[in-house]
C-alpha cells in the first residue's frame, strides 16, 4: 500500500506521459456515459470527452510521447464515435447489448482460452523461442480434447473431460515436442517452424475430424461429460457479483489459478530465474552451469500443454462441439495479449480481458441490431489487437535473446 | 581466422527491433542455382512420403489416391500424344497440334492451371516480402481485398467496354491488397510491429469484413435476396478465355498476367535499384541505413508491393473464373496460404516460386470434390491432407537440407 | 621457489580446421599468486582459457589440480574444480539484479523450491565485505558502471566457491582508475589465497599486477619469466617476435581550409542520455585529427550524428560550409561524407550480397550503376573489377558473397568503397580493429594518402598508438566532451590522463 502511495506521489501531473494517459481514460469515459445504468441520450457528452482526449492526444504526441499520444487521440476518435452511436441507439437496444454481468460473464469466457495461450506462450518466449505456434497448439488441444472425452465417455461416464484434458495436453506437447527440436535443436527459424506446426494441426485436426465424425460432426451429447460449470450457490443472490461469478466454468477457475502459479514459478522461484535466464542471456545462463537446452525444450512443451488445455476449454468447456478451424486465430490474439502485456501474467491477463471484452460485445450486437453489424463486429477483436499492435507493441521489449537459437561453444 | 569462425560471422545478420530474427537471414543461403533446388525436391519427397503415410493410416492405398490424384490434376494430358487440330485461340482458325485440346485431361489441366495462376500471385506477395526479410502471412487478406474490389467494380458497371473494365476490375484488386498489407509495412515502418501478427489480425478483419459484404443484406449482396452470393460481374469484366470454354471455367488469360508477373518480381528484385534496396534491407538492415537507404520507406513499399500481387491474384481469380464471391466461400479460402508455402518451397526465387506454385495447384485441383473419385478417397479428407502436406513442406523447408547436406559433407571430408 | 603448483596444464594441444591454437602448451599456477598469460590478438590466450573453463576440449594433453589429473568437460565441471572465469565481455543478465546474477543456478532456497531473496542479498553482502568488492545486490545489472559489472563477475566466481580466478582481458572495458580499483581488489584476494590467471596484451599493467609472466606467440608458449626484472622492451620482443614499431611514414601535414566543421553539438544515446555534450571541432583538408578516448566515452554518437545516422539535439553540422545537421544518412552521403564504420559486419557490409553488391551499397542508385531504375550490372561489375584489384582484395571475385571473405579483405572492401566514392570527409572509425599486421599497414597507408590529396581524415580509435602514429591532431573525449587538444608529439601519458578526465573529471565529477 505504502509502495502505491509513493508511486502515486512519484507521478508527474503535468508530464506529456500523464496528460497523455488522462487522454486515454478521458475517451473511454465518454464512451462509457452514453452506455447502461447512466445512457446518456445527448450527443454532446461523447463528443465532449471525446474532442478532450484527442487533444491531450495531440499534445502529447506534440511533446514526443507519440505512443501514449497515439493511444488517446485513437480512444477519444472511438469513444466519439461509439459514443455517438450509442446515444443514437433506443435505450432498449442498449440495455439488451449492455448487460454488465453477463458482458463481463462473457468476457471471462473468452478471455480463458486466450490467457491459456498467453501464458503458454510466456513459458515459451521467456526461455527465448518464439511460439507463433499457438495458434496450432490451441486447435490441437481443442480437436484431441473432445475427442478423448468422446472415446472416454464409455467408460468415464461424466468424468470423461478429465480424460479429453489430459489427451488434449499429451496432444499438444507432441507438437510443442516437433517446435523444440526444429527451433532449439535444429535452429531453424522459429516463425517459420511455428507457421508450419499451425498448417500440420489445421490438417491433421481436419483429417482425423472428418475420417472420425465425417459430415455428421461431434456428437449431440458432448455437454453431459464437458468441462463443468462451478455453481456457487451461495453467490446467486448477491448483487452483480453472482450473475458474474455463480456460474463459471472450470476452466476459467483453472486460468486464474496458471496465472497466479505463473507468477510464483516465473519471479520467486530459482527455475523461474533460470528460465528468464535463459531466455535473457543463454550463454550466461550455459557458463554458470545450466542447461538452456533442456530448459528451452521443457518450456516449449510446457507451452504446448497449457495451450492445449486452452484449446480444450474451447471445444469441451465452451462450444461442446468441435469444427474445422475452429480457434479463428485465437493463438494469435493470446500472442498479441502476452506482447501488450509484456511477457509479464498479470498485464497479460489485462490484455486478454480486452480483447475477450471485445468478442463479448461482438457476440451480444446482434441480439439488439441484427446479424449484419454482428458480423462486422465479429472483427473487432482482430482490429483491436491491430491497434494494440500498433500503439504500444512496437516499443515492447521481449526476452532479449528471443527467436535466437542457441549454439554451444 | 579460422573457417568456423567466419562461416558463423556468415550466417549472423543482427536481429531486427523487437528481437525477431528476420526470416531472410535464414534463407540467406549461397546455394543457389541447382545446389538450391536439393532442398526443396527432398522436401517434397519427405512431405509426400509423410502424406501417403498419414493415407495408409486411414486404411487406404497410398500409390492408388496419389494415381488418382494425378490424374485429377490433368498432366497426364501431356502423355497421350497424337495428332489433333487445335483452335488457335481468339480466332475460328484451326492447326495441328500433338495434343487433344478437348480431351477431359485438358480440362482438368486448365482448372490446375486456374488455380496455379492465383498461387503464384500469393505466393510472390510472401516472396517480396520475405526478400525485405519480413513474413507476410496475410496474403489471404490480401487476396481477399482484391477480391472484395474486383466484384465490387465488376458488378457496377454493366456494359463497359473490356478494354477499360477489364484493366478497371484487375489494377483496382491490386491496388486494394496492396493498401491492406501497406498498413502491416507502415505499421513495421514506424512503430516497428511485427508483421506477423499485424497480417493474421488484418486476415480475420478482411473475413469478417466479406461476412458482412456478401451476407444477407449485405452491400454486395446479389439480388436475390435469399442466398448471401454477390451478383456474377458484367460480361464486361471478366479475362477473355483462350482454352476450353468460358462456361466450363475454361483457361482465361490470367495465367499469362501471372507468368508475367513472375518476371517482373525478377526484373524488380534483380535488375532495379527498388530491388537492390529491398535486398540490402532485408539482409541487413543496419547496414542499409548506414548506406543510406530509407529502410522505413521499403518496408512499407515491399509490404504494398507484395499486397498487390496478392490482390491482384484474387482479382484474376473473380474476373477469370469465379465471377462472384459467396459469404460460405470466404472462410474456406485459403489460397493465400498454400502461396506461403510455395514461396518458402520455391526459395522465394522466380522460378522456384512458379514450380512450386505448379506443384501445389496440381494437389489442390487434384484432390478436389469434383477431380477426385469418393470411392478412392474423400475429397474433404484430401483437402485436409494437402494442408497437412503443405506443413510437411514448410517444416522440412525450413531446416534448410541443402545446407545440411553441405555441412554434413565437409565434416565428413574434414574427419577424413 | 620450490612450491608446487596448484594447477598444472601441460602439453596442451588444441586445433581447429586451418589453425593450431595451442601447441603443447605447458602452463602452471601456484596458490597465491598473480599469473598473468600475454600475447596478441589470435595468440592462443582465449583458447587455452576456454579449455581450463571447460568450454573447449584439448585435442591432447593434461590439466592437473593438485597433482591430480581432472576432466573438464563442461563449465560446470570446471566451477565444481574451483575455478572461476571472468569473459572479457561479461556474462551478465542486463534485466536482473547483482543478486540475482550472483546466485544464478546455485539459488538459495526456503521451503525447497521458493527463492530466498533475503538470503542471497546476505549472501552477496558477505562476500563482497570480505574481498572489498562493493556493489548494491538489488541493483539492476543495466543500471549500474562497467567497473562495478566487473565486480559482479568477480562476485559470480567467488560465490561459486572458487580459488581459481581466470580474468579474460579484464582492464579492456575500464578507465585507468577503474582498472587501478581493480588491482586493489585483485592484490587482496590474492592475500586470501585465490590463484588468479590474468590475461592481457597491455605490458604495463603486467608488469604492475603479475607476480609471474607467461607469454604466448601463435600457440606457442615463448617463456615464463618472473615480472621481477623483466622489462616492457623484453616483453613485447617476446610477444611479438620483432622489435615493436608502429610508426607511419608520413610528410608533414599541409592542411587548408576546414572541410568538416561540428559546431557545439550535443547528441543523446539510445538510453536518451546525453552522450555528446556542446563538442565543437574541425577537421581541415589535408589533416588527420584524431579523437581519443576509452571506449563508450560517446564516440560512437558523435560518428553517428556527423553521419547522418542519429538525431542531433542541438548544435551543427557541417561539411564543406554546407550545413547537414540532422539530415538522412543520404544527404550526409551526398554532402561528401565518407564513413568506416566501427563494425564492419553490422553496418559495413552486407554479408550475403556479393563484393560487387557491397561496393555498390552506396552509389547503386546514381548513373553509370543505374538508369532510370534498372541496375547497370556490367557497370557496377565493372567498377568492382578495378577496385578489388586496386585495393589488393584477396579470396573474391566480384559475384562472391563478402561474408566469404577474411576480415582484413572485408574492411579492405569497405575501404575501397569508401574512397572510391571521393569523399570530402573521411570519418574512419577503429579501422583496424581485428586485423592482422599487414592489413593494418595497408590501411594506415591508404588513410595518410587521403589525407595527402586533401581530403579530410577524422580517425577514431581506442588503440593510442594507432591515434598517435597516423594524427597531426588529437582530440580527447571523455564523457561526451572534448578536453583537449594534443599535438602527436604528445606521449601516452598525457593522452591517458586526459581520456580518464585528469584535471576535469574532477569539477564534471
Amino acid at each position: 500500500m505504502t509502495a502505491l502511495a509513493a508511486r502515486i506521489g512519484g507521478i508527474s501531473w503535468t508530464s506529456p506521459r500523464t496528460i497523455g494517459v488522462v487522454g486515454i481514460v478521458l475517451g473511454a469515459f465518454g464512451f462509457w456515459l452514453a452506455l447502461p445504468p447512466l445512457a446518456a441520450r445527448t450527443a454532446a457528452l461523447p463528443l465532449l470527452f471525446g474532442i478532450l482526449a484527442i487533444a491531450a492526444g495531440i499534445w502529447t504526441w506534440s511533446r514526443d510521447e507519440r505512443r501514449v499520444g497515439g493511444g488517446a487521440i485513437a480512444s477519444g476518435l472511438l469513444g466519439l464515435a461509439f459514443g455517438i452511436l450509442a446515444t443514437q441507439s433506443s435505450t432498449g437496444h442498449l440495455s439488451t447489448v449492455v448487460v454488465w454481468s453477463a458482458l463481463i460473464a462473457a468476457t471471462l469466457r473468452y478471455a480463458t482460452p486466450l490467457t491459456f495461450a498467453a501464458i503458454g506462450g510466456l513459458y515459451c518466449e521467456r526461455s527465448g523461442v518464439v511460439n507463433v505456434a499457438l495458434e496450432g497448439m490451441l486447435l490441437t488441444g481443442a480437436f484431441f480434447g473432445i475427442w478423448g472425452a468422446i472415446w472416454a465417455h464409455s467408460w468415464a461416464g461424466g468424468a470423461a473431460w478429465v480424460i479429453g484434458l489430459l489427451i488434449a495436453a499429451l496432444a499438444g506437447m507432441a507438437l510443442a515436442a516437433i517446435h523444440a527440436i526444429w527451433s532449439v535443436s535444429l535452429k531453424v527459424d522459429q516463425i517459420i517452424s511455428g507457421t508450419a506446426l499451425n498448417f500440420l494441426a489445421l490438417g491433421i485436426t481436419g483429417y482425423i475430424f472428418i475420417d472420425k465424425y465425417g459430415n455428421s460432426g461431434t456428437p449431440g451429447n458432448v455437454p453431459d461429460y464437458g468441462i463443468p460449470d462451478v455453481h456457487l450457490h451461495f453467490l446467486s443472490n448477491w448483487y452483480f457479483i453472482g450473475p458474474i461469478l455463480g456460474q463459471l466454468n472450470l476452466m476459467i477457475w483453472l486460468s486464474f489459478v496458471l496465472l497466479i502459479a505463473t507468477y510464483i514459478f516465473v519471479f520467486r522461484t530459482p527455475y523461474g530465474l533460470r528460465l528468464r535466464a535463459v531466455g535473457e542471456h543463454p550463454r550466461a545462463a550455459d557458463t554458470v552451469g545450466i542447461s538452456v537446452y533442456r530448459i528451452r525444450y521443457i518450456a516449449v512443451i510446457a507451452s504446448g500443454a497449457i495451450a492445449a488445455m486452452g484449446g480444450a476449454y474451447i471445444s469441451l468447456g465452451f462450444v461442446h462441439s468441435f469444427s474445422e478451424n475452429m480457434t479463428a486465430g485465437t493463438g494469435f490474439i493470446g500472442l498479441a495479449a502476452l506482447v501488450f502485456g509484456k511477457w509479464r501474467p498479470f498485464p497479460t491477463w489485462g490484455a486478454t480481458l480486452l480483447f475477450g471484452f471485445s468478442s463479448a460485445l461482438a457476440d451480444r450486437l446482434p441480439d439488439a441490431y441484427g446479424n449484419q453489424w454482428g458480423t462486422l463486429f465479429q472483427a473487432l477483436p482482430y482490429v483491436l489487437t491491430l491497434v494494440a499492435v500498433a500503439g504500444v507493441i512496437g516499443r515492447s521489449i521481449g526476452p532479449a535473446a528471443s527467436g535466437r537459437p542457441y549454439e554451444k561453444q | 581466422m579460422t573457417d568456423e569462425l567466419r562461416e558463423e560471422e556468415f550466417e549472423a545478420a543482427p536481429p531486427p527491433e523487437g528481437g525477431v530474427p528476420s526470416p531472410s537471414q535464414h534463407f540467406a543461403s549461397r546455394f543457389g542455382g541447382i545446389a538450391g533446388a536439393i532442398g526443396p525436391i527432398v522436401t517434397v519427397i519427405i512431405a509426400f512420403f509423410a502424406g501417403g503415410l498419414v493415407v495408409l493410416f486411414t486404411g487406404k492405398n497410398p500409390f492408388k489416391v496419389y494415381h488418382a490424384v494425378f490424374n485429377g490434376t490433368g498432366i497426364n494430358w501431356f502423355f497421350h500424344v497424337g495428332s489433333y487440330q487445335a483452335r488457335i485461340p481468339f480466332s475460328t482458325h484451326k492447326m495441328w497440334f500433338p495434343w487433344d485440346t478437348a480431351s477431359i485431361a485438358a480440362g482438368n489441366l486448365q482448372q490446375t492451371l486456374l488455380i496455379t495462376t492465383s498461387i503464384i500471385l500469393t505466393g510472390l506477395a510472401v516472396a517480396f516480402a520475405f526478400r525485405c526479410g519480413m513474413f507476410n502471412i496475410g496474403g489471404q487478406g490480401q487476396y481477399l481485398a482484391g477480391a472484395y474490389f474486383a466484384v465490387w467494380l465488376g458488378t457496377s458497371f454493366q456494359g463497359l467496354t473490356p478494354w477499360v473494365h477489364v484493366p478497371l476490375v484487375v489494377v483496382a484488386g491490386a491496388l486494394a491488397g496492396a493498401a491492406l498489407a501497406g498498413i502491416a509495412g507502415l505499421l513495421r515502418a514506424t512503430v516497428g510491429a511485427h508483421e506477423v501478427i499485424s497480417t493474421i489480425m488484418l486476415n480475420w478483419t478482411a473475413v469478417w469484413v466479406g461476412e458482412y459484404l456478401f451476407g444477407q443484406q449485405g452491400p454486395l449482396q446479389g439480388s436475390n435476396p435469399s442466398v448471401p452470393i454477390s451478383d456474377n460481374i458484367a460480361e464486361g469484366a471478366k479475362l477473355p478465355v483462350f482454352w476450353g470454354l468460358a462456361l466450363l471455367q475454361g483457361l482465361s488469360i490470367g495465367i499469362f498476367i501471372a507468368l508475367a508477373m513472375l518476371v517482373v518480381y525478377w526484373l524488380i528484385i534483380n535488375r532495379t535499384t527498388l530491388g537492390f534496396e529491398v535486398r540490402a534491407v532485408g539482409f541487413n538492415p543496419e547496414a542499409a541505413r548506414y548506406g543510406g537507404i530509407s529502410v522505413a520507406r521499403n518496408y512499407f513499399l515491399a509490404m504494398a508491393i507484395a499486397g498487390g500481387f496478392a490482390g491482384l491474384g484474387g482479382a484474376l481469380d473473380i474476373a477469370g473464373w469465379q465471377f462472384n464471391i459467396g459469404q460460405n466461400d470466404i472462410p474456406v479460402n485459403q489460397i493465400g496460404f498454400i502461396g506461403l508455402a510455395a514461396a518458402l518451397l520455391g526459395r522465394n526465387t522466380a522460378l522456384g516460386v512458379g514450380l512450386a506454385s505448379l506443384l501445389f495447384g496440381c494437389l489442390i485441383n487434384g484432390t478436389s470434390g469434383r477431380q477426385l473419385d469418393p470411392s478412392i478417397f474423400r475429397p474433404d479428407l484430401a483437402g485436409n491432407l494437402t494442408t497437412i502436406i503443405q506443413g510437411l513442406v514448410i517444416l522440412f523447408v525450413g531446416l534448410n537440407l541443402g545446407g545440411i547436406w553441405v555441412a554434413i559433407k565437409r565434416r565428413a571430408r574434414r574427419a577424413s | 621457489m620450490a612450491e608446487a603448483p596448484l594447477l598444472e596444464l601441460r602439453g596442451i594441444t588444441k586445433r581447429f580446421p586451418g589453425v593450431l591454437a595451442n601447441d603443447n602448451v605447458n602452463f602452471d599456477l601456484r596458490r597465491g599468486e598473480v599469473h598473468a598469460l600475454l600475447g596478441e590478438n589470435g595468440a592462443g590466450k582465449s583458447t587455452l582459457m576456454n579449455i581450463l573453463y571447460g568450454l573447449y576440449t584439448p585435442d591432447q594433453g593434461q590439466i592437473l589440480l593438485d597433482d591430480e589429473p581432472i576432466e573438464l568437460g563442461s563449465t560446470k565441471a570446471a566451477i565444481e574444480q574451483g575455478i572461476g572465469m571472468v569473459h572479457q565481455h561479461f556474462m551478465l543478465i542486463p534485466v536482473m539484479t547483482v543478486a540475482e546474477n550472483i546466485v544464478l543456478a546455485i539459488e538459495p532456497r526456503h521451503a525447497g523450491v521458493l527463492m530466498d531473496y533475503d538470503a542471497a542479498r546476505r549472501r552477496v553482502r558477505e562476500i563482497s565485505d570480505r574481498y572489498g568488492l562493493a556493489v548494491d545486490p538489488d541493483a539492476r545489472i543495466d543500471r549500474i558502471t562497467v567497473g562495478q559489472q566487473q565486480r559482479v563477475e568477480i562476485l559470480k566466481a567467488l560465490y561459486r566457491g572458487a580459488e581459481i580466478l581466470i580474468l579474460d582481458e579484464p582492464t579492456a572495458v575500464l578507465t585507468p582508475q577503474e582498472a587501478q580499483e581493480l588491482f586493489v581488489v585483485l592484490r587482496s584476494l590474492k592475500e586470501q589465497g585465490k590463484s588468479i590467471i590474468f590475461i592481457s596484451h597491455k605490458l604495463n599493467e603486467v608488469l604492475d599486477i603479475a607476480d609471474r609472466i607467461t607469454t604466448l606467440r601463435r600457440g606457442v608458449v615463448v617463456d615464463t619469466v618472473s615480472a621481477e626484472g623483466a622489462t616492457e622492451e623484453g616483453l613485447a620482443r617476446m610477444m611479438v617476435g620483432r622489435e615493436v614499431l608502429l610508426r607511419v611514414d608520413k610528410k608533414p601535414a599541409a592542411p587548408a581550409g576546414p572541410l568538416l566543421q561540428v559546431e557545439n553539438l550535443t547528441v543523446i544515446d539510445d538510453r536518451e542520455l546525453e552522450a555528446v555534450r556542446d563538442v565543437s571541432f574541425e577537421v581541415r583538408a589535408g589533416e588527420i585529427v584524431g579523437l581519443a578516448g576509452v571506449d563508450a566515452n560517446g564516440q560512437s554518437e558523435l560518428i553517428d550524428a556527423i553521419a547522418g545516422l542519429r538525431h542531433v539535439q542541438s548544435g551543427r553540422v557541417l561539411v564543406e560550409g554546407k550545413d547537414i545537421t540532422n539530415g538522412s544518412s543520404r544527404e550526409a552521403l551526398e554532402a561528401g561524407v565518407g564513413h568506416i564504420p566501427e563494425d564492419r559486419h553490422r553496418r559495413g557490409l552486407v554479408l550475403p550480397f556479393s563484393l560487387e553488391e557491397n561496393l555498390a551499397l552506396h552509389d547503386y542508385r546514381y548513373p553509370p550503376n543505374s538508369r532510370r531504375g534498372f541496375l547497370n550490372l556490367r557497370a557496377i561489375g565493372e567498377r568492382a573489377r578495378r577496385l578489388l584489384q586496386e585495393f589488393d582484395v584477396r579470396g573474391g571475385v566480384p559475384t562472391t558473397p563478402a561474408g566469404a571473405l577474411s576480415g582484413g579483405n572485408q574492411q579492405k572492401v569497405v575501404l575501397a568503397r569508401e574512397i572510391d566514392g571521393d569523399p570530402k570527409v573521411l570519418i574512419a572509425a577503429q579501422p583496424t580493429r581485428g586485423l592482422d599486421v599487414g592489413a593494418i599497414e595497408f590501411v594506415h597507408r591508404r588513410l595518410v594518402e587521403q589525407r595527402d590529396s586533401g581530403r579530410a581524415v577524422f580517425l577514431v580509435s581506442l588503440e593510442l598508438e594507432e591515434i598517435l602514429s597516423l594524427s597531426d591532431r588529437i582530440l580527447v573525449i571523455y564523457e561526451g566532451r572534448i578536453v583537449g587538444e594534443f599535438p602527436p608529439t604528445a606521449t601516452e601519458e598525457e593522452l591517458g590522463f586526459a581520456m580518464t578526465g585528469g584535471g576535469r573529471g574532477a569539477e564534471a565529477a
